[in-house]
């Protein structure tokens, strides 16, 4: 019914290990964890790890730019995965959706703002460190 | 804004319309929320617990006072409350934060254990509401008259709604008898982004339905016309009418 209905939107089943996208790819969809969970890495560094309802892939969606970071399903995952032309209609048949995406967005701002002050407080920041804390900020 | 709550015990009940003249639900009200205090459930009313569209301010007076002092004596004895906002109780938001006590939001994802439920009121999947604001603001002042003429008409439009779905709906098609098909559908929608159940008000229609992914589409209906309400515990949900539940317990 889903698939028959909304066809900006799909259901996609994934094995465990089985890649969603790798970091540089130029694919643009965005999804939502329905079950199983998400390992998100960036240059082989684990990122952090996503359960059911939240959000990936939505940067590239928004911006239009390669994948940030690599996803890997972790145990048989199914996702909700939804088509850059359908986002808007999403928004406009869900828009709880669209709320919860941008809490989703601001707590990471939030969470990102609260580690780099962590950082700066405990003394000098040097690059690596720097970036370490943008790119879990991203995932 | 708060959209989460960690509840073990939750039960969720919708449109009693507490100020609307055909509203007579209070003492069964003030009784439900006690039980549901002295049993350890945290309370969740699901939208137009309150009714300030089609208020009656005799009715209002006399009906919300005990309302509010039964839902603080739940919240001193540890019962969590949360009142997500419906469309006939949209402009009481702030008297309700600065009330103190509530937890309001504008839905909730509720997490029982492994269990993922969506709570909302559900009018934004109105077609009528969406589509013609305006004249769903007339409709629902004009509905306010028809009501201080006589409460049973009320009765009446739920009966044609609920006779009207076996007609037009489509065999096979799923849902709840009398709703639009939208409500169904946009459950199911909801269902897809990871909850297991989706708890939906305003319709006054009571049942349940199974999604598309395997998940439950509830509405426990209005108390004005029969008194369901949603079980949520022990990894489950259910649709229970209170009045039984109320002699077994």
């Amino acid at each position: 019914m889903l698939k028959d209905k909304f066809s900006h939107e799909s259901i996609r089943d994934y094995e465990d290990g089985e890649c969603i996208f790798r970091e540089g790819d130029s694919s643009f969809e965005m999804y939502v964890v329905h079950s199983g969970n998400v390992l998100v890495s960036k240059a082989g560094l684990a990122l952090g790890e996503l359960s059911r309802g939240e959000f990936l892939g939505e940067m590239s969606l928004l911006e239009s730019l390669p994948r940030s970071a690599t996803a890997i399903a972790k145990g048989k995952t199914r996702l909700l995965c939804i088509q850059p032309g359908g986002f808007l209609l999403k928004i406009r048949r869900d828009p709880t959706f669209a709320f919860e995406l941008l809490q989703s967005l601001s707590a990471r701002i939030r969470l990102t703002n609260e580690r780099l002050l962590g950082s700066v407080k405990a003394g000098p920041v040097d690059e690596q460190s720097l970036q370490k804390i943008l790119d879990k900020g991203a995932a | 804004m708060i959209t989460r709550a960690d509840s073990p015990r939750m039960v969720v009940i919708s449109d009693l319309h507490l100020g609307n003249p055909f509203s007579s639900v209070r003492r069964r009200t003030v009784s439900f929320i006690h039980w549901a205090a002295a049993n350890g459930y945290d309370i969740c009313v699901n939208g137009d617990g309150f009714d300030v569209a089609q208020v009656s301010l005799g009715r209002f007076t006399h009906d919300v006072p005990e309302v509010l002092q039964a839902l603080r004596g739940a919240i001193d004895k540890g019962s969590a409350v949360y009142y997500v906002v419906g469309n006939h109780d949209i402009v009481f938001e702030h008297f309700l934060i600065d009330w103190g006590g509530f937890k309001l939001a504008p839905f909730l994802n509720v997490r029982c254990g492994n269990l993922r439920v969506r709570v909302e009121h559900g009018h934004l999947y109105d077609p009528f509401f969406v589509l013609s604001p305006r004249l769903y603001d007339f409709c629902t002042w004009l509905g306010g008259l028809a009501l201080a003429l006589h409460p049973s008409l009320y009765r009446s439009w739920i009966r044609f709604e609920r006779l009207r779905s076996r007609f037009t709906r489509k065999r096979g098609m799923s849902g709840i008898e009398g709703e639009p098909l939208s409500f169904f559908e946009s459950a199911g929608r909801i269902e897809a982004r990871g909850f297991d159940a989706v708890v939906f008000g305003h319709t006054h229609h009571t049942g349940w339905a199974e999604l598309p992914l395997g998940g439950r589409y509830i509405n426990p209906g209005s108390w004005m016309l029969s008194p369901h309400f949603v079980k949520i515990e022990d990894d489950k949900t259910e649709l229970v009418n209170f009045a039984r539940e109320d002699k077994v317990g």
